[in-house]
């Protein structure tokens, strides 16, 4: 059993489909509670690194860790959250946020508290009874996202959550879950195409290369917060990103 | 180029393995069938023909023809009706449904009369067919005929009145008037649906002729069928009966080819 | 500036729809107006109000108030001097490039040679020769939309619309479109009005801004974007635009 101070550790992820090599020897770590972007060119074999995490199909070399063991979908709790919003139609939406500790077979007492928390620190108070057809699907995606958190989750992956949302919802919603993070403590990792995005929530910011895909910087961003996109060392940071993946 | 050694892991070795069982599997079902086969025909209370007596009728066939005709001359025989009768059946149904899939007027005049039509079974029109044309060659293909329109006008119908509104959008934008907009942007747009109705017509229409031809004939598979049932033949039955299978087979793979053809968009994906 | 032709005119458009038996209010009393070769663009939350006013330009809707003026002239319907781009489902999947961009061409009965040529002349300028004979399946999403540019310009508009086009694309896709635009509309000018949600793609392409509120949409603010082009999406000015405007943007949850 390892005493590993990481929550999650990514050691020598490689993939290859056929001769094909997607991704190569990728190695990270991340500790507990820590928020942390990735960033990267379309066609860095994002896709096959999130289908590696979600174990729908396994590496050619290497493996994910977590609490030093290899990660199990049965053992470990893991938590995504994708671009489109996968609320279950025939539930309400407090239904669908007790949905995964149900499932985990949680006490009632247990679910009932956390699942309040999480209205309370979204706001869905008002549509605690409504269903997903009812709601914009930003709000929907919202509750996916409440849902996840719920889970207090050993790790929690989202994939570009916000895809084409507007800028002004985006910014409510970033600072939406940078609430439910700091509230619930879980280690996040967070897919995006958005250097903006990327620089306003994380602490860390992995930029990932062209195909064969591997970690081109890891870069620590200690800006105070709440950070303000405006201040010339936010731009900054912005700047350098961008330089650095230069994707178009 | 120097070929790099394939590293794969333990995972994806089982996963490989799997991949190739799977493949292996369609034969193995086969396999069961003729086992099965063996089985129920091995039993000396039925009289159920075992694969090596079909395999001698077939031999027999080849020397000694039937009604003057060999295997392949029957199969002929009944193919031969149903491409007429497709023929026919593509180019008016397709066609008169055009028609009451683009013209309001013409689907509320003929839409109701058709549904009633379509309700009935081709061959519910043996009788009153056989009693206006007799039982030559014609009457057969008229109800063959019908059989295969059926599918042809529904199918057309619904892919033309179904065009997606953005198609229709982008006509009126460019300023089509009607004929172009059916012909450059609502037919092409429901050859899909038109395919899948030519694909529906061509197995009615090969299932329809058998039947009509187990009704009264000197010729074509189904005829076969009942001579093998009329003398107790039933190897000839059994024989028939996978030839009809394979024929079957053939046509549908027949028509997915000139599905690639006339419509080479549909097998074109991006990467 | 002050004193350019006035292309198109709104004026008092309204719109609304029976919904369930409920009178549901688009748009209310919507008036703007756009200048010859300018590049107008028009800002909203969600989906309401500024698609059903490119419509209504388009001849694709009647307005159920008000009047569209171009060139002074009332439009009637679809205007042949008008042409758009559209996001979902641009091209005819049954069509190769160069009969999708030929495409409004053949409608006006152009002789086959000459509207080849002309077709492959905006093939070139969105960057697509070689793939004429490509179907649009083969295609990635940024290349649909630059046959769906290039067919629009091949009709030769006076006023182009482009209803969202880059909605569907990831963000770096669009971001190389948002540049292909711009380059594009400097080197064949054209007036053009392009709606979308995304404040910095507004600003990055616009002359002018028309900010609309959300449904029933009216018109929220007007803004004039004086930078100078290509416009870079981190420079303190665009980000101060940025703010200001999203400031004054409708949340829309």
């Amino acid at each position: 059993m390892s005493d590993s101070e990481y929550k999650v550790e990514v050691h020598h992820l490689t993939k290859n489909f056929g001769e094909l090599k997607v991704l190569n020897d990728i190695s990270f770590n991340v500790k507990k509670g820590e928020f942390v972007c990735i960033v990267g060119p379309t066609g860095c074999g994002k896709t096959t690194f999130l289908n590696l995490l979600t174990r729908i199909y396994m590496p050619t070399k290497g493996d994910l860790l977590i609490d030093g063991e290899s990660a199990d979908p049965k053992k470990h709790n893991l938590a995504f959250v994708f671009q489109e919003p996968s609320a279950l139609p025939w539930k309400t939406v407090e239904q669908n946020l007790r949905f995964g500790l149900e499932l985990k077979k949680l006490p009632k007492a247990e679910i009932d508290v956390r699942v309040e928390n999480i209205i309370k620190l979204m706001g869905l108070e008002e549509f605690r009874n409504s269903y997903p057809h009812q709601l914009s699907v930003s709000t929907e995606q919202r509750i996916i996202i409440g849902r996840a958190f719920a889970m207090n989750p050993d790790l929690l992956l989202m994939d570009e959550p916000y895809g084409q949302m507007d800028i002004k919802l985006r910014f409510y919603l970033e600072d939406e879950v940078l609430r439910l993070w700091k509230n619930t403590g879980a280690t996040v990792l967070f897919i995006t195409h958005n250097i903006e995005e990327a620089v306003y929530l994380a602490e860390r910011v992995l930029i990932l290369s062209n195909k064969p895909t591997t970690i081109k910087e890891d870069l620590r961003i200690d800006l105070p917060r709440p950070r303000d996109v405006t201040s010339p060392e936010f731009i900054e940071k912005r700047q350098y990103v961008t330089d650095q993946i230069k994707w178009w | 180029m120097k070929k790099e050694k394939l590293f794969l892991s333990e995972y994806e070795h089982k996963e490989l393995f799997r991949k190739r069982i799977y493949r292996f599997l369609p034969v193995l079902s086969i396999l069961l069938l003729l086992c099965l086969w063996l089985l129920a025909s091995s039993n000396p209370m039925s009289r159920f023909p075992s694969p090596a007596g079909v395999w001698e009728r077939y031999l027999k066939i080849l020397e000694k023809p039937i009604k003057d005709l060999g295997l392949l001359g029957h199969i002929w025989a009944s193919l031969k009706r149903v491409f007429i009768a497709l023929a026919f059946a593509w180019t008016l149904g397709i066609s008169f449904g055009i028609l009451i899939g683009w013209n309001k007027k013409a689907n509320a005049i003929f839409g109701p009369i058709f549904t009633a039509f379509r309700a009935v079974p081709p061959l519910a029109w043996v009788p009153l067919v056989t009693m206006w044309f007799g039982i030559g060659e014609f009457p057969k293909v008229l109800i063959v005929f019908v059989g295969a329109l059926m599918p042809v006008v529904v199918n057309t119908q619904a892919g033309i009145s179904n065009v997606q509104r953005e198609y229709l959008d982008i006509g009126t934008i460019f300023h089509a008037n009607g004929r172009q907009m059916l012909f450059e942007i609502a037919i092409p747009s429901a050859l899909d649906a038109i395919f899948a109705g030519i694909r529906n017509s061509t197995s009615a229409g090969w299932m329809v002729v058998l039947a009509a031809e187990m009704l009264g004939g000197k010729s074509g598979v189904g005829f076969l069928i009942v001579r093998g049932m009329d003398s107790g033949d039933y190897e000839l039955c059994l024989l028939s009966m996978i030839c009809i299978g394979v024929v079957g087979y053939l046509l549908a793979i027949v028509i997915q080819l000139l599905e690639r053809i006339i419509c080479p968009w549909t097998t074109k994906k991006s990467n | 500036m002050d004193n350019e032709k006035i292309k198109l005119r709104l004026e008092h458009i309204s719109q609304s729809y029976i919904v369930n038996d409920q009178i549901f209010d688009a748009a209310v009393d919507v008036s703007m107006e756009v200048r010859d070769s300018e590049f107008l663009v028009i800002l909203g939350p969600g989906r309401c109000g500024k698609t059903i006013l490119l419509n209504m330009i388009a001849g694709l809707e009647k307005p159920a108030d008000g009047k569209i003026r171009l060139d002074g002239e009332d439009i009637q319907g679809s205007d042949e001097r008008i042409g758009m781009v559209f996001q979902k489902r641009a091209l005819m999947p049954w069509k190769t490039v160069m009969e999708n961009v030929e495409f409004g061409l053949k409608i006006k009965r152009m002789a086959k040679a000459e509207r080849r040529k002309i077709a492959r002349k905006y093939i070139d300028l969105v960057g697509l020769q070689g793939f004429e004979k490509s179907y649009p399946d083969e295609l990635s999403g940024g290349m649909k939309q630059r046959v769906s540019i290039a067919r629009a310009y091949a009709n030769n508009p006076e006023i182009l619309l482009m209803d969202e086009p880059f909605g569907a694309l990831d963000a770096q896709t669009r971001y190389a479109m948002e540049e292909e635009v711009q380059r594009i509309w400097q080197t064949e000018k054209r007036t053009v009005i392009f709606v979308t949600n995304n404040i910095e793609e507004a600003i990055y392409l616009a002359d002018k801004i028309v900010l609309l509120t959300s449904c029933p949409a009216h018109v929220k603010a007007v803004y004039d974007v004086d930078l100078p082009r290509p416009r870079n999406t981190i420079d303190p000015k665009f980000l101060q635009i940025r703010k200001k405007i999203s400031e004054n943007t409708d949340l829309a949850l």
